[in-house]
């Protein structure tokens, strides 16, 4: 197991060398410049602007500095926030993301399992359906839809919460229903299959058969088997929360670092594009590692070289 | 100015629009109908919650070239002069007089004894230094240009010349001597733009030996500034908040304890914000959504005026078939302005042909015709081609945004049926395009220009050969010509007439398509009192107060002050 995760660690080297290299280059194939704008810049101006961000040297000179800096943790300065180093603007935004990520995931997987369970244990009958059905209207329904609603009616008709902006408690409840909800209707189904997969399965029959009573058979047994497709599908969810956050976080006007994907990248902000998309591949590499690792804590059956 | 803002944070804020839409279809009413939203305060009185439209890029007046940072900066530093809140004419401010040489050439700005926000009094020095400092080539100021109308301030920035050499001096600690390169007419409204503001060169000074970099001047644990507000907070990406300073020279007149200023991008959810009461006023560079324009301009806290900024076309003038200026004299008489502004952009835009909006600083706009196919059809005629068919293909290119799509679209149909051409439209991301117009790689592109002082000039300068800005690869010598003349010529009207057969000239050879002038549209809460509609849409804080005891009246604004009262 340990070996597996070293080994699993040290692909990650490559992998993000790659990463840096694809995104290096492609962000400076893109045609204009960090500092282009309707109005022209004397050049001595953007020749000094230019020589601050090291962009008059060689692209190569460029890239192999670009790497000695990220070696010592420096992801270089943000052109569109030049007060501003890419490692504060990613301190500043990140843990804002987390918080609204862990927020949908919490309420996603709080509703998807409870759904799910009711699926599978009463399957075909009125619960199941009613859950499932709304599974369904939950994933049929995208954030830019439901964020407007309920800030509609939660915000503007009940005036119960904030409609957008970040600081309390209470910034952070329509957010994270708007982003979570999506998630908890994949999960309710995902769950309700899993458990109806291993229901007929032996082990479930010696449990029952050596006399369990009901409760614990769904709870120790069915559950965990039921919930192997939901923590594989866990790991991509929880990195589509963080990246699949520029919406929610536009309309809620939450100062993530979700916009950024987006936005940076318009913006020729060279390094901050690169900062946020190493950020992104690392988390992605991260959870899918974390799945892995969780399948072999959740299945025994399951065993590692 | 930037352009693009009216239109360009679209993508996601039309999703959010879909919301909204809702919304109003659900008849989602305020219990004031006459009003957008609530109409109680939310927050403490003598305070201001606005919006800023997002992050700015610089709080430091030399650098900053974006509006999010001028607000911030008109609002905490103070200069010579200030423009008045509803004529923008310029007024005493740290100056209270100023003498003017013969030749117009020389200002002598007598300064009034006031302080820094910590105590350091303010000297004439300290906008020596500011006015150097902004044409330092190592300040990289992108806005250095800015200091071109000071004598030598050309060479200054290109590096040929010291900072030393430039045409300003202090004479002693309370008298500023400024030496223009032209004698312009605008100069002390110029003066009054956000590049000009003193600097603290003696907070730059502390910096440098406690070792911190310049460029964190500005944060509020560091800035030093002289203006009716200083900024005491600011969480990056969420809000600023700005509180009286008491050394203010005129803070006996400046009404609100504090300013909490948001930074709100998307412009549906300022608007969402401003129902529910979390904005008073979405502020000068929160624009609003064009969708809801019609809906919204039924309520009685809404309000709209001209703005100084034009939308055009741009012709590459080198690249056939548009070398020919009788076709693109017909492809500006084909358009019918009223009707786009009318049935398209719908924000009471005012459909315009020519480049100068009209009225701007006195000046007689030329009133060239709005729309006329017969004209159209025989200039086509006259360029050569029996039909329109016969004009080979033409593309125009617009950055991408519904806003611009929807004029580019209105536009295609109207030469399709007016003249027979057929026009293909493209579509570029913002900095792709700004590329393909720098590079001329465009036959026609769309662009707008935002004047930033009340002088013609500002908008006919774009059409100099030396404009980096021009992008039409037209230039004329007499053009230029006439240029320079006016802004040497020292009477106002005869200046301004010169102005006038210049665009003529170069109307006639037609290198732009203009389109319309710019509106802005507002939503100002009824108790928020003192901002008076002007064409720049400055709309500085200390003249603004919370009146919530008074019935919420629209337009019950007392008249704005009388520039003598002002100046003490």
């Amino acid at each position: 197991m340990t070996r597996f995760v070293l080994r699993r660690l040290a692909e990650l080297v490559p992998t993000a060398l790659v990463i840096v290299a694809a995104s290096f280059a492609l962000v400076r194939l893109a045609p204009g410049s960090p500092f282009s704008s309707e109005r022209e810049i004397p050049p001595e101006v953007l020749s000094q602007l230019n020589a601050k961000y090291g962009f008059d040297r060689p692209l190569p000179e460029q890239f192999a500095r670009y790497l000695g800096n990220l070696l010592r943790g420096d992801l270089g300065l943000s052109t569109k926030y030049p007060q501003r180093s890419v490692n504060e603007i990613i301190a500043a935004g990140f843990p804002v993301t987390l918080t609204l990520a862990g927020v949908a995931l919490i309420w996603s997987l709080l509703v998807g399992i409870t759904a799910g369970i009711i699926g599978a244990v009463r399957q075909n009958t009125v619960w199941d359906h009613a859950a499932m059905a709304t599974a369904l209207v939950g994933l049929s329904i995208p954030s830019f839809v439901l964020g407007p609603v309920l800030v509609l009616v939660v915000s503007l008709r009940w005036h119960l919460l904030p409609p957008a902006g970040w600081g309390d408690w209470r910034h952070v409840i329509l957010p994270g229903l708007t982003l979570g909800t999506i998630y908890a209707a994949s999960i309710a189904r995902l769950t309700r299959g899993g458990m109806l997969e291993v229901v007929r399965s032996d082990f479930i029959r010696t449990a029952r058969a050596k006399g369990l009573p009901e409760r614990l058979v769904i709870w120790r047994h069915m559950l965990r088997g039921g919930l192997l497709p939901v923590v594989s599908y866990l790991g991509p969810a929880i990195a589509s929360m963080l990246t699949g956050s520029v919406v929610v976080e536009k309309i809620f006007n939450i100062p993530g670092i979700g916009p950024y994907f987006v936005d940076a990248a318009f913006n020729r902000d060279y390094f901050l594009v690169m900062g946020i998309v190493l950020l992104y591949a690392f988390f992605l590499l991260l959870m899918n590692l974390l799945v892995d690792v969780a399948y072999f804590l959740l299945d025994p059956r399951i065993e590692y070289p | 100015m930037e352009l693009r803002r009216p239109f360009v944070r679209r993508r996601i804020s039309l999703a959010v629009g879909g919301g909204l839409a809702i919304s109003l279809a659900l008849g989602c009413r305020p219990a004031d109908t006459r009003f957008f939203g609530t109409t109680t305060p939310r927050h403490p009185p003598n305070e201001l919650w606005i919006n800023n439209a997002g992050e700015p890029e610089w709080l430091d007046p030399n650098k900053c070239a974006d509006g999010n940072g001028g607000e911030i900066i008109w609002n905490t530093f103070a200069g010579l002069v200030q423009a008045h809140p509803a004529t923008l004419e310029p007024m005493p401010a740290i100056a209270t007089h100023w003498d003017v040489s013969a030749d117009r050439r020389t200002y002598t700005f007598h300064l009034r004894p006031s302080e820094w926000s910590d105590g350091t009094p303010l000297t004439a020095h300290d906008f020596v230094f500011s006015f150097r400092r902004l044409l330092d080539p190592r300040t990289a100021s992108k806005y250095a240009t800015n200091g071109h109308i000071f004598k030598g301030g050309a060479a200054v920035s290109r590096g040929a010349a010291p900072p030393e050499s430039l045409g300003v001096r202090a004479v002693d600690d309370r008298t500023l001597e400024v030496v223009l390169e032209d004698p312009l007419p605008y100069v002390l409204s110029f003066l009054t733009f956000y590049s000009f503001m003193p600097i603290p060169r003696h907070l730059l000074a502390d910096l440098e030996r406690r070792g911190i970099e310049e460029a964190l001047w500005t944060r509020p644990e560091h800035v030093v500034s002289n203006g009716a507000y200083r900024l005491t907070e600011w969480k990056f990406r969420q809000r600023m908040v700005c509180e009286r300073n008491p050394r203010y020279w005129d803070a006996a007149h400046v009404r609100l304890d504090r300013v909490r200023v948001a930074m709100v991008e998307s412009y549906t959810t300022a608007l969402t914000m401003y129902a529910a009461g979390e904005f008073d006023w979405p502020g000068s560079n929160t624009s609003l959504p064009a969708e809801f324009m019609d809906y919204l301009a039924g309520y009685q806290d809404f309000h709209r005026h001209p703005y100084l900024a034009s939308y055009y076309y741009w012709i590459n003038t080198t690249a056939p078939p548009l070398d020919n200026p009788l076709l693109r004299r017909a492809l500006a008489l084909a358009i019918d302005r009223e009707a786009l502004v009318r049935y398209v952009t719908r924000g009471g835009q005012i459909p315009s042909a020519d480049l100068v909006p009209h009225g701007v600083a006195g000046y007689q706009g030329l009133d060239r015709p709005l729309f006329d196919p017969v004209r159209a059809r025989r200039l086509l005629l006259e360029a050569g081609y029996p039909t329109g068919a016969a004009v080979p293909a033409i593309t125009l290119t617009y950055n991408t945004s519904e806003g611009h799509k929807q004029v580019a679209e209105a536009i295609q149909q109207m030469w399709k049926d007016v003249l027979g051409i057929t026009v293909e439209l493209e579509n570029q991301e913002w900095k792709v395009f700004l590329s393909t117009a720098e590079l001329n790689n465009f036959q026609l592109c769309r662009m707008g220009w935002t004047g930033d002082y009340a002088d013609p000039f500002t908008f006919l300068e774009l059409l100099s050969s030396a404009c980096g800005n021009n992008h039409s690869n037209w230039s004329d010598p007499a053009y230029d010509q006439l240029l320079t003349e006016a802004n040497r010529e020292p009477d106002p009207l005869a200046r301004l007439a010169k102005f006038r057969v210049a665009e003529a000239l170069a109307l006639e050879a037609q290198p732009l398509i203009p389109l319309y002038t710019y509106t802005r549209s507002q939503l100002v809460k009824p108790y928020v009192r003192g901002i008076w509609g002007n064409h720049q849409d400055r709309h500085p804080w200390k003249y603004i107060w919370i009146d919530d005891s008074a019935p919420p009246e629209p337009g019950a604004d007392p008249p704005p002050p009388a520039p003598g009262e002002i100046a003490s």
